[in-house]
């Protein structure tokens, strides 16, 4: 199957989401709420005109103050890079009017040859709920655990969603925005207790400022790499 | 009296003391435990392998810390990971040393800021020597078991003034 009948396939059964081609050139699907995604994606797995067989990753997102452009070298050689490092005041970018967590999926079809990517977002920005894919795909299982455990996106219908990769007992969701970059607690070794404790935080979070201010031109259409 | 045995003037004979004698063949055997954590642990397998060769020192990299001397903490330690490091040093047999290999395990290096990085080993167990460098070259680390070498040959090992003859 070509691309184009992928495409013509996708846009007769997309129903509540919506179809674009991204930048990069693959079809992507957008559920602006996790309502009848689980039902698509069944559908996506099984349909001779889809027969995604294969899911590749699972990944959370955080849309958290989405669209500030701190990360641009110039501007940051007068300000430095304070992400994780203040709670930044304007919490959303403007022109951002999506939840602020969303799930990407892609996926690859081995029968067919073609790809696609869905963007799965959570209505509730305080409790993000999104329908487990683990049903229809078992690869999803330590993927939906660790978006779980970084962006504390919750999976309905995991079979075991515990947290995969941060520290016993961790706290929080370190892959949020807002989650402060030197983190909450640190650890040492107390020799009068014999074992290893935790204790708050002792150092100050810092600001990077770069030493080398240099022409980013990577971006420019006309300058690019010459 | 001994010394009038004709062997002796035969085939000669060497003094010294015991504590020297000891102290020489622990530095000649460190026994490493396997600890690499990190991009630092493919350094220690160079050092390990046959352009530097650390069995030329006598160190044979051991899978168990009851036979190891010595720790060489390689790479990043994570908080998940520090009890688990702290076991296995406490499982080694005394007497033991800890080289503490690259940034990360010297202070915490490219993620002393982070929120999971232990911000140096030494926070977790004492540490003999610590050997610089995002990852240190092989030679580095050869340099540092030298320097422990060192180190553990200079170490007095009976205990004087008061209980004499005790090993520590």
């Amino acid at each position: 199957m070509n691309d184009e009948a992928l495409w013509a396939a996708l846009s007769s059964a997309e129903g509540n989401a919506h179809l674009s081609r991204a930048r990069d050139g693959m079809p992507t699907l957008e559920w602006l709420q996790p309502a009848g995604w689980l039902e698509a994606a069944a559908l996506l797995k099984a349909d001779p005109r889809f027969q995604f067989d294969l899911l590749l990753d699972v990944s959370g997102m955080d849309y958290h103050a989405y669209g500030q452009v701190e990360w641009r070298t110039e501007p940051a050689t007068r300000s430095g890079f304070s992400r994780g490092v203040y709670e930044s005041e304007q919490p959303y970018c403007a022109s951002w009017n999506k939840p602020r967590f969303a799930v990407v999926y892609h996926f690859v079809s081995t029968v067919l040859n073609h790809r696609l990517r869905v963007r799965v977002f959570a209505e509730n920005n305080d409790m993000p709920v999104v329908p487990s894919v683990f049903s229809i795909w078992n690869a999803a299982n330590w993927y939906e655990r660790e978006a779980f455990d970084l962006f504390g996106i919750h999976f309905e219908g995991h079979p075991d969603l515990r947290r995969l990769l941060t520290d016993y007992g961790f706290v929080g969701h370190p892959f949020r925005k807002d989650f402060p970059l030197i983190g909450e607690v640190e650890l040492r070794y107390d020799a009068k207790e014999g074992r290893c404790v935790y204790e708050p935080v002792s150092i100050a979070p810092r600001t990077l400022v770069p030493k080398v201010i240099r022409m980013d031109n990577r971006y420019l259409p006309d300058e690019g790499v010459s | 009296m001994i010394m009038q045995d004709s062997s002796f003037h035969r085939d000669g004979f060497v003094l010294t003391s015991l504590e020297s004698l000891i102290s020489w063949a622990r530095g000649g055997s460190l026994w490493p435990v396997t600890f690499g954590l990190a991009c630092c642990a493919v350094e220690m397998m160079q050092c390990a392998a046959a352009r530097y060769d650390l069995d030329r020192f006598g160190m044979i990299f051991r899978p168990s810390p009851r036979q190891s001397d010595v720790m060489i903490v390689a790479g990043t330690l994570c908080n998940k990971m520090a009890p688990a490091l702290r076991t296995v040093y406490d499982q080694m047999t005394d007497p033991k040393w800890v080289i503490s290999m690259g940034s990360c395990a010297n202070g915490g290096g490219y993620y002393h800021y982070a929120y999971s990085v232990v911000r140096g080993c030494d926070r977790i167990i004492p540490v003999d020597v610590y050997v610089p460098g995002c990852p240190p070259t092989a030679e580095a680390l050869m340099y540092g078991v030298i320097q422990l070498q060192n180190k553990v040959r200079r170490q007095r090992i009976f205990v004087r003034g008061g209980a004499v003859g005790v090993l520590t």
